[in-house]
């Protein structure tokens, strides 16, 4: 069997996704802290003020990888959802679930960044804007699937049930990336582009890019770290658990 | 004009809810530890009903 191939079936193995996470979540949280460090650091001191904005453009570097965050988790959760639906996969129905309050943080930071910035450039702290109502929908969906994950006592069809909200919710996604297009918006257009041309200074652009990779960075650390937890409370009881917290398993006895 | 209240509120609350989102896991993962090693200590305390023993004679 090609390797990689059997570390994806090993990884499936309950006791060595624990050992997997609880090496690799402080290793990708201590990168994402280190690369996120200097993003912060070129973003408050080094890149010059906007000739408009002034120094309230600094949100930006928060805001907008927050915002792509925001988005990317709830694809990446819809996907693994889709995965553990069809082929009943265990450890996808965990990941599923833990992508869900890592992606609300993420929502809940770019309406609340979102809102302090539109306080001096709009006038005003809340506007029912598309794009900041679709975002709000975006963070109630987020509520919704950690709510139903909670509320059903049986693990597995709980991560169905949640699951299957997180697929349906995927329609929104586009409606947030092109509200500021279908609709007039008070946000602003796009100003960023990965592979096109950005409207923005090259001089503001690396720490963007610093923050960029030190969410995604932290968000693998945080995934990790929730999978393990959630990974814990399935198999508690089973050997390897008590094992692991210190306790004599059962069957030892 | 000077908007350093609003950029540092902005960094407060992604660092807030960063610190939190590091934290949260971190703690759950420690007392489904915790409570896993209780269910073993109240499992070791509890009569092994599958063996069967004379009551001490009088």
């Amino acid at each position: 069997m090609h390797p990689l191939v059997r570390w994806f079936h090993q990884l499936g193995s309950p006791p060595y996704f624990d050992r997997f996470a609880a090496r690799w979540a402080p290793v990708a949280h201590g990168l994402g802290v280190l690369v996120m460090a200097y993003g912060l650091w070129a973003a408050l001191f080094q890149v010059p003020a906007d000739y408009q904005q002034g120094d309230s453009f600094r949100i930006l570097y928060i805001h907008v990888p927050s915002a792509w965050m925001s988005m990317f988790v709830f694809g990446l959760m819809a996907f693994y959802a889709a995965i553990a639906l069809i082929w009943r996969i265990k450890l996808c129905e965990i990941l599923a679930m833990a992508c869900a309050p890592i992606g609300a943080a993420f929502t809940v930071i770019t309406l609340a960044t979102g809102s302090i910035w539109g306080k001096p450039m709009w006038g005003t702290w809340w506007d029912w804007d598309p794009r900041l109502t679709t975002e709000l929908i975006l963070l109630f969906l987020y509520f919704g699937v950690i709510g139903l994950y909670n509320a059903i006592e049986d693990r597995r069809s709980a991560a169905r049930a949640a699951g299957l909200l997180a697929i349906v919710g995927v329609a929104l996604l586009p409606v947030i990336r092109y509200s500021v297009v279908w609709w007039n918006s008070l946000h602003q257009g796009q100003t960023i582009s990965l592979f096109g041309k950005s409207h923005m200074d090259p001089s503001m652009l690396p720490p963007l890019f610093a923050m960029i990779i030190a969410t995604k960075l932290w968000f693998i650390g945080s995934l990790l770290m929730r999978a393990r937890a959630d990974n814990l409370r399935r198999e508690a009881g089973k050997d390897w658990v008590l094992r692991l917290a210190g306790g004599a398993p059962e069957r030892a006895r | 004009m000077s908007y350093r209240d609003y950029v540092i509120a902005a960094y407060a609350v992604f660092a807030i809810v960063l610190a939190w989102d590091f934290i949260a896991p971190r703690l759950d993962v420690r007392r489904q530890l915790r409570t896993a090693k209780l269910r073993a200590a109240r499992a070791a305390a509890r009569p092994d009903i599958n063996e069967l023993r004379r009551a001490p004679s009088e």
